[in-house]
């Protein structure tokens, strides 16, 4: 497993890490720090590496600050505390009052193990040797496991102003870095720089990390993302990993969240039924366990319904569900269920069924996938309902929609990696000229694909159904007409075959046979006397 | 403020300066209290917040205070954030009051900057015994 892991390229915590083949060699061991921080650790590889030197950058606003103060509450102790200097940037007052809003900030480590210093008045008044000398004075007597200036960009800002400014910044770098390693302190630099300030930069030559804060503006939502620069020492995932900052402070969210290793698929795989036993039979005894089968439809043909016959089956057998839902409210999805005869709210109440409903209108695929793959975890479930692709789509921020497509093949991978059965529901517009699957082109996405569509047969807009593709095996490649009644979605029985392009939503009728009565009753013609 | 605010304030200050009285040296019997007070802040709140930072929270904690007790206006704040000017000569009722007034008024600012909570952890490392005013949770006073 480890080896295919390596071939895939991807890090992970099985994969033998750096620290790990160094102790069984001699050679120097990387301890790693906490950072505090949900999903950090996997994106640094591990965790912190002790006694780095690292530089936190990134626009205003992007969660600097916040983010070095997550990492130092994680870490701080009595014994092993962190020195905090903050140098004309944020007032410390205002920084304790805003950052002990974060459920991470602990009171009670404040002045004996996080200790803050205000150097600005020395910043100001005298130059960097002095800043220096006071770093060194505070830090020698403190004994600290962490260092923090906040914000490095002033002092660098003091030492650019005056002639040989570089080379002063350069030397005064050198021997920060130099003194805060011998003292065993893992040190941050925290600065506000912009993306052109990277190269040449004498600070960024020194560090051992630098960890790339953003914030953009997409029309109306703000997407932020975290991008190790440089880590040195340890295996990072390389690439933008969106953020988001709660009332917790930052969570990240890997960009390759989802493709950990995974137990490969048994050969030999259960068939589960869809909840309907018609549409069982015309996939060769239902859906293969793991597959990620899709529901494609126009508005009204009964995917939701589909997608709940779905999960009530599986509940039925004892088996977890959990339905992300993205264009109803759970207590109408569970509504539409019982008037099916299908409970949704017992399991519900005994932790079963987990309704997940994501409407924010600047989510993240990767933050989607975090509260699916958590819900997995507490419920345990065998199965999923993505409902729908559309929803979930309008439910991201505009920046991640390009990655759209990525993100659902990480997601869906993932998850049926884990064994979880998938039904994804998609709304496409009939066409009466060609026969879509969605707009998304993500079919190579899905194992499974079933088809629903109007079409019009004597005076009457009915629905028929088909199974596109079935990757596990053979299936039955019947149009079949169904409709949908106190009991959810009915296949009704093989209706007659003498009609030509059904596909096209508006078939012929090409056999003699005496017409059939219709599934559900027309309108009778009202007679009227002449 | 409302005005049972400020008598919580103000009784907490009365404390903090009894407690002060307590610890007090005979070396520093010549200043009052709340000077003695003070000096003990500038130490800890000059490293967290700079010698500028305390400079700029105790002229404003001596403009509110000034309101209530106008002697208080003749006080100067040094360059290093010690106060000067303080006349020996007034009245001792008088001077005691407007020193409940002005430590009032800086643990005021303190708790509406950074809460209750961390205003007394900062206070109690100075004065360990001062009781707890009981502000409220991350109340302004």
């Amino acid at each position: 497993m480890k080896k295919k892991v390596a071939a895939r390229g991807l890090r992970n915590k099985a994969n033998p890490n750096l620290r790990d083949k160094a102790s069984s060699t001699g050679k120097v061991k990387i301890r790693t720090l906490p950072t505090g921080v949900r999903g950090f650790d996997d994106i640094l590889g591990g965790g912190l590496p002790e006694l780095s030197f690292n530089i936190i950058a990134g626009a205003p606003g992007s969660g600097k600050t916040t983010l070095a103060h997550q990492i130092i509450f994680a870490n701080a102790t009595a014994q092993k505390p962190v020195l905090y200097f903050t140098v004309l940037g944020e007032p410390a007052l205002k920084m304790l009052r805003y950052q002990q809003q974060y459920s991470f900030f602990d009171p009670a480590k404040l002045g004996n193990a996080v200790r803050f210093i205000n150097l600005s008045d020395l910043v100001l008044e005298k130059d960097l040797g002095a800043v220096l000398e006071a770093i060194i004075k505070e830090v020698q007597a403190s004994k600290p496991g962490m260092v923090v200036v906040d914000s490095f960009r002033t002092v660098v800002r003091k030492a650019m102003s005056v002639s040989g400014g570089e080379v002063e910044l350069q030397g005064f770098v050198q021997r920060l870095a130099l003194f805060l390693s011998s003292w065993q302190a893992t040190t941050f630099l925290i600065g506000e720089y912009t993306e052109g300030e990277l190269r040449d930069n004498p600070v960024f030559t020194v560090c051992d990390g630098l960890f790339w804060l953003t914030q953009n503006t997409e029309r109306n939502s703000v997407v932020r993302k975290l991008q190790i620069l440089k880590l040195r020492g340890q295996e990072s995932v390389p690439g933008l990993h969106t953020i988001r900052i709660t009332g917790d402070g930052l969570v990240t969210f890997s960009r390759t969240q989802g493709l950990t290793p995974y137990k490969d698929r048994p050969l030999k795989r259960r068939r589960l039924s869809t909840g309907v036993p018609e549409l069982d039979q015309m996939m060769g005894g239902g859906v293969l366990e793991g597959d990620s089968m899709l529901v494609a439809g126009p508005s009204g043909t009964g995917k939701s319904a589909l997608a709940t016959h779905f999960l009530a089956e599986g509940l039925r057998h004892g088996e977890p569900g959990i339905a992300a839902i993205f264009e109803e409210r759970p207590k109408g999805y569970a509504a539409r269920a019982d008037s099916f005869g299908l409970d949704l709210d017992t399991p519900q109440r005994k932790g079963m069924l987990e309704m997940i409903y994501l409407r924010p209108l600047d989510l993240s695929v990767d933050e989607a996938m975090q509260e699916i793959l958590d819900a997995v975890k507490r419920t345990g479930a065998k199965r999923l309902v993505i409902d729908s692709l559309v929803g979930f789509e309008m439910a991201l921020a505009p920046g991640f929609r390009t990655d759209f497509r990525e993100s659902l093949y990480r997601m869906i991978a993932a998850l049926t990696g884990v064994g979880v059965t998938i039904l994804t529901t998609v709304e496409i517009e009939d066409s009466f000229t060609s026969f879509e699957f969605s707009h998304y082109t993500i079919s190579f996405l899905t194992d499974d694909i079933v088809r629903l569509r109007y079409v019009e047969i004597d005076g009457q807009l009915r629905k028929v159904i088909v199974v596109v593709k079935m990757r596990g095996g053979n299936h039955s490649k019947d149009i079949r007409e169904y409709v949908i009644t106190d009991k959810g979605v009915v296949l009704i029985g093989p209706r007659q075959t003498d009609y030509v392009r059904l596909t096209s939503g508006l078939p012929e009728r090409i056999g003699q046979s005496p017409p059939e009565p219709a599934p559900e009753p027309k309108a009778r013609p009202r007679r009227i006397d002449v | 403020m409302p005005d049972s605010a400020n008598q919580k304030l103000n009784g907490f200050a009365r404390q903090l300066l009894a407690a002060e009285a307590a610890s007090r040296n005979p070396a520093d019997a010549k200043d009052s209290e709340a000077f003695r007070a003070c000096e003990k802040l500038r130490g800890p709140l000059g490293i967290l917040i700079g010698v500028g930072g305390y400079r700029s929270l105790l002229s404003r904690a001596l403009a509110l205070a000034g309101e209530d007790a106008p002697m208080l206006r003749a006080l100067h704040i040094r360059a290093d954030g010690s106060l000067e000017g303080l006349e020996t000569d007034l009245d001792p009722r008088e001077a005691a009051a407007a020193e409940v007034v002005l430590m009032a008024q800086i643990t005021g600012l303190l708790v509406t900057f950074i809460g209750s909570a961390l205003t007394l952890q900062l206070l109690r490392d100075i004065w360990p015994k001062i009781p707890d005013p009981n502000f409220g949770a991350g109340e302004t006073p």
